[in-house]
């Protein structure tokens, strides 16, 4: 009988452990021997595991290291370290392609502008704002930050980094411009750019000129700045909620909970809050891209900007890759007729894309991060960044209120039109230009990298 | 440990001010020394060998503290 009982209790235990693993599937391994000690309690086997974090045993944790679990494979290969800039474009793209699928592609600024527009209804400023949980494009924004934060706690990458006072006045000024140029030029660097390229926008393509114009400057700017400025970002910084190093880190649980969070709102907006019950999928997806964001430290301004400073060719080459399948997505979504030929394509020909990308391209390369990457370091907690986003919650509402009226009505149709390519190329001729002008991009960031011809670093 | 000559706190700083910061540092810093760079941004964990093997400079090793990224590298 005896022998029974034991028996059974093994059992059990072998059940309960086993038992373990589903919950601990999207769990960091750090966070595991913390479940193990709480179930090894219940069975009364108790592990040091628990115990070593309150009483720093810490020469008998080389000796005994834990098991590794079956997760942990998975855990380095995600959270481990960053992911290439081409594997996040290319998940980025299919994303987006499930975006449009749904509704309608990747965009950012829209986002950003959506919650602008509240606040200042919510102050009284302005009225008619699409409340919030009705704006795909609000919601997706939300839950990118969400993805973002997540998966930078899951990566043991959080913390609130609280720059020299200039940086922070650098990243409001950085969102203010990026708020200003992206609502002249009707459009960031995903609408305007890694979605608009792939719509096969004419104006897309001249946004990306005015960028270039606006990034060469920004970078001027900053160089001759540190030489005669170095006090600016120079100063008292601080470091908050680091996971530290020489114990284990409850990050990575906490990031399992943000996620979860995200994936539960997203889920309630489904269960009547959406007016269209696909936006689960549109929500979802938000979620998905904060993680490849943060994973991938997906960085327009990286890639525009090295060819100025170190001639880094890599984000290029990701971006590209990106882009490419992006546009093939989107053209079989197009010529199906299952999406609207002119979703991602603007009235921005040519005069609002290149002033609203020169403007943009300033903004940007000074706060550190577009309107994405500033989302995104947001969440990682970038307080540079933060101050990006303030830039731009303000500025990109008041742009479209007192600002974009005004000079769209300075201008002359002529300089206002709303280019897709196909229109004039046909879409073998669109593709093939697309094809010409990235390739050639590619060999002149290499170039670049060889010779150095443009860089500074 | 690594004996280092002069040290570079580029804390609570995010791209690419990290990296201008460094360049503008090696090229005061004699051949042969050795700098402690400190930062918390993650990306600085990837960018700094990167740069490091770009412009030939020994990227000696990384240390992480506590959200803190100390990086070493010996100037060519």
């Amino acid at each position: 009988m005896a022998e029974k009982a034991e028996q059974a209790e093994t059992t059990e235990q072998g059940w309960q452990v086993e038992g373990a693993g589903p919950d601990t599937e999207t769990i960091a391994p750090n966070s595991q021997p913390e479940k193990k000690a709480e179930f090894a309690e219940n069975v009364e086997e108790a592990k040091p595991a628990k115990i070593a974090e309150e009483t720093p045993d810490a020469e008998e944790t080389p000796e005994e290291p834990p098991e590794p679990g079956i997760f942990d494979g998975l855990y380095s290969t995600l959270f481990g370290r960053s992911w290439e800039m081409w594997v996040g474009c290319i998940i980025l793209s299919v994303l987006s392609i499930g975006l449009f699928l749904i509704a309608s592609p990747w965009g950012s600024s829209g986002g950003i502008l959506n919650w602008g527009q509240n606040l200042f209804d919510a102050a009284g400023i302005t009225s008619g704002a699409k409340p919030l949980l009705e704006s795909t494009y609000g919601m997706l924004s939300i839950l990118m930050l969400i993805g973002a934060l997540g998966s930078a706690l899951l990566a043991k990458e959080f913390a609130i980094r609280v720059p020299p006072k200039g940086e922070m006045a650098k990243g409001l000024l950085g969102g203010i411009l990026m708020g200003i140029g992206a609502i002249i030029g009707m459009g960031c660097t995903i609408g305007n750019f890694y979605s608009g390229w792939a719509a096969l926008s004419g104006g897309a393509l001249v946004f990306v000129v005015g960028l270039f114009v606006g990034v060469f400057i920004a970078v001027k700017y900053l160089l001759w700045e540190m030489e005669n400025h170095p006090g600016l970002s120079s100063g008292n910084t601080k470091t908050l909620l680091a996971a530290k190093t020489d114990q284990t880190s409850l990050q990575p649980l906490a990031g399992v909970a943000v996620l979860g969070i995200g994936a539960a709102v997203a889920m309630l907006y489904n269960g009547g809050i959406a007016s269209e019950k696909i936006l689960i999928g549109f929500t979802l997806i938000g979620l998905m891209i904060g993680v490849v964001l943060q994973r991938s430290r997906f960085c327009i301004v990286r890639t525009l900007r090295e060819t100025f400073l170190t001639g880094d060719s890599e984000p290029t080459a990701g971006l590209i890759a990106g882009i490419l399948v992006g546009m093939f997505g989107f053209t079989i979504i197009k010529i199906m007729g299952i999406g609207g030929e002119m979703v991602m394509v603007q009235g921005n020909f040519w005069v609002p894309a290149i002033v609203g990308g020169i403007i943009f391209g300033l903004g940007m390369t000074i706060a550190g991060g577009c309107t994405v990457g500033s989302t995104w370091r947001a969440g990682e907690g970038h307080v540079k960044l933060w101050f990006a986003l303030i830039g731009l919650i303000t500025f990109l509402p008041l742009t479209a209120e007192y600002i974009k009226p005004a000079f769209m009505d300075m201008l002359p149709a002529a300089m206002k039109q709303k280019i897709f390519l196909p229109d004039t190329f046909g879409y073998t001729g669109s593709i093939c230009l697309m094809l010409l002008i990235l390739l050639l991009w590619y060999i002149f960031a290499k170039w670049n990298e060889e010779t150095g011809k443009l860089t500074a670093l | 440990m690594v004996n280092t000559d002069e040290t570079l706190d580029c804390k609570g700083l995010s791209c690419p001010m990290p990296i201008i910061k460094l360049a503008k540092t090696m090229k005061k810093m004699p051949s042969g020394k050795v700098l402690e760079m400190l930062g918390t941004d993650p990306g600085s964990k990837e960018d700094v060998p990167k740069w490091c093997k770009k412009t030939g400079n020994e990227f000696i090793e990384a240390v992480e503290e506590s959200g803190v990224y100390k990086f070493y590298i010996r100037k060519k």
